[in-house]
């Protein structure tokens, strides 16, 4: 009986090791653009302190990308003291503050791999512990090399770690195959997504200054020009900026691209009625159908209402060609 | 004398800031930003009413967690309304990167009982 559980635990630890001897995991000529090894070794390494793994990795991607900020810096952004340990979705908001950009990865070795080409190294969350003892890590991975199916990384206290590129799978599985990296305002990923790219740039809106969400919607118009949302947030950047007449022109494209966005056409008013087009605002805003309005954006509407039934109907400095679009 | 230049300089700097303060809060109000239209119109408006009520309950968890009250604002500000509602559901589970090096220490541990019951033999050191 014994020997029987002996030979099937056997058996299924061949199964086991069948399947992960299929070759090499890194095969970088799947990556356009890829060479066989890579390394970026001019990304700046910060020892870690006790249990601030995530704020030193986060300011070495920052670092990389040319935001100097020091882990001390990060850790009361980042770190929350009685997990011993920093969470994904803050480790993902923290480089707002410094003027980059998150953007996530998809969790799959090509993605990472074709970041790293870009010249970017991959902030990824590895899980060495086990189901019942996880033991969470954040490490940046700064290269790989395809001949020793090896990766090389900054992590914890060790300035250049290399780990097998299956060792590294196992623990990146184990930690829900998460990575990111952050972007300057204005450059795109390796592989761009446009519904996480705008996620991504939306977040980014709220907490940045209006030049560099202008750059960074800026990408976006020139990456997807069908995307209206992409025209609306360079929209509302330009508004922020005060240019409104570059504003209104980005408004009107997302609305040529959508002619049902309601958020765009009440975006559209309030900057036509701050360029002194009272009447024109007053006509886009009639052609929002408030019927089906989330209230979210009914409030937007009916304040831009308010302020419009106290505007001229057309500034004295105004003319009605002034008022019309090219 | 320079009292009072300190004074009068203080007091048009705050109120030139708390004009400017105004003029932001109006100009923006009436437009909607990106991250309310990013999402299809249903979802965002139920991101935003969760983030009203998640706001306050991650503020509250993360004291209790220890983060200093002056930070937590600063965090909670550069969350998207999504974040903060996942934030809030999972703030306690969601994992958390800390260290590697508690680990080995556990294993050194575990490897050292075993030594010393005599299941295992890779200290040399160790007498048996």
């Amino acid at each position: 009986m014994r020997h029987a559980a002996l030979v099937a635990m056997h058996l299924a630890a061949c199964t086991l090791c069948a399947c992960a001897n299929r070759g090499p995991l890194i095969r970088p000529n799947l990556v356009t653009g890829a060479s066989t090894s890579i390394e970026l070794e001019s990304t700046p390494f910060f020892p870690q302190l006790e249990f601030q793994c995530g704020p030193a990795a986060l300011a070495t991607v920052l670092g990389a990308s040319g935001a100097s900020v020091l882990p001390g810096t990060l850790e009361p952004l980042v770190y929350v003291p009685s997990r011993r340990g920093s969470l994904q979705i803050e480790m993902q908001a923290a480089p707002r503050k410094f003027a980059r950009l998150s953007y996530p990865l998809t969790g799959n070795l090509d993605a990472v791999l074709a970041e790293l080409a870009a010249g970017r190294p991959v902030l990824v969350l590895h899980n060495y512990g086990i189901p019942l003892l996880p033991r969470w890590h954040y490490a940046v991975v700064v290269g790989y090399d395809a001949a020793k199916d090896q990766m090389a990384l900054r992590s914890g206290v060790t300035r250049r770690q290399t780990m097998s590129a299956r060792n590294f799978m196992r623990a990146w599985d184990n930690g829900g195959r998460w990575a990111m990296v952050v972007l300057k305002p204005g450059e795109l990923p390796a592989n761009p997504d446009s519904a996480r790219y705008l996620e991504a740039a939306a977040a980014f809106e709220r907490v940045s200054s209006p030049a560099d969400a202008r750059l960074v919607f800026d990408a976006a118009v020139r990456q997807w020009p069908q995307a209206a949302v992409a025209w609306i947030g360079r929209g509302t950047a330009g508004y922020r900026a005060g240019d409104l007449p570059a504003a209104a022109r980005d408004y009107e494209a997302a609305l040529n691209l959508d002619g049902q966005n309601a958020g765009a056409r009440n975006n559209l008013a309030m900057t036509l009625m701050e360029l002194g087009c009272a009447d024109r605002a007053r006509a886009e805003l009639a052609r929002i159908d408030t019927a089906t309005l989330p209230p979210a954006l009914m409030d937007a509407v009916r304040d831009t209402r308010e302020r419009l039934a106290g505007a001229q109907p057309m500034r004295a400095d105004q003319t009605s060609a002034q008022c019309t679009l090219p | 004398m320079s009292m009072s230049v300190w004074r009068t300089s203080a007091v048009s700097i705050l109120s030139v800031a708390i004009v400017n303060l105004g003029l932001v809060g109006a100009a923006q109000a009436a437009i909607v930003d990106t991250a309310t239209l990013v999402a299809p119109a249903r979802e965002a408006d139920l991101a935003s009413i969760r983030a009203q009520l998640s706001r306050d309950d991650v503020r509250k968890q993360m004291q209790e967690m220890g983060v200093d009250a002056a930070s937590v604002d600063a965090r909670i500000a550069s969350l998207s309304d999504r974040e903060l509602h996942q934030l809030a559901a999972d703030l306690q589970k969601a994992p958390a990167g800390g260290d590697v090096l508690a680990l080995v220490g556990a294993v050194f541990v575990v490897l050292l009982i075993l030594e010393l019951v005599g299941v295992i033999d890779i200290f040399k050191k160790i007498p048996r």
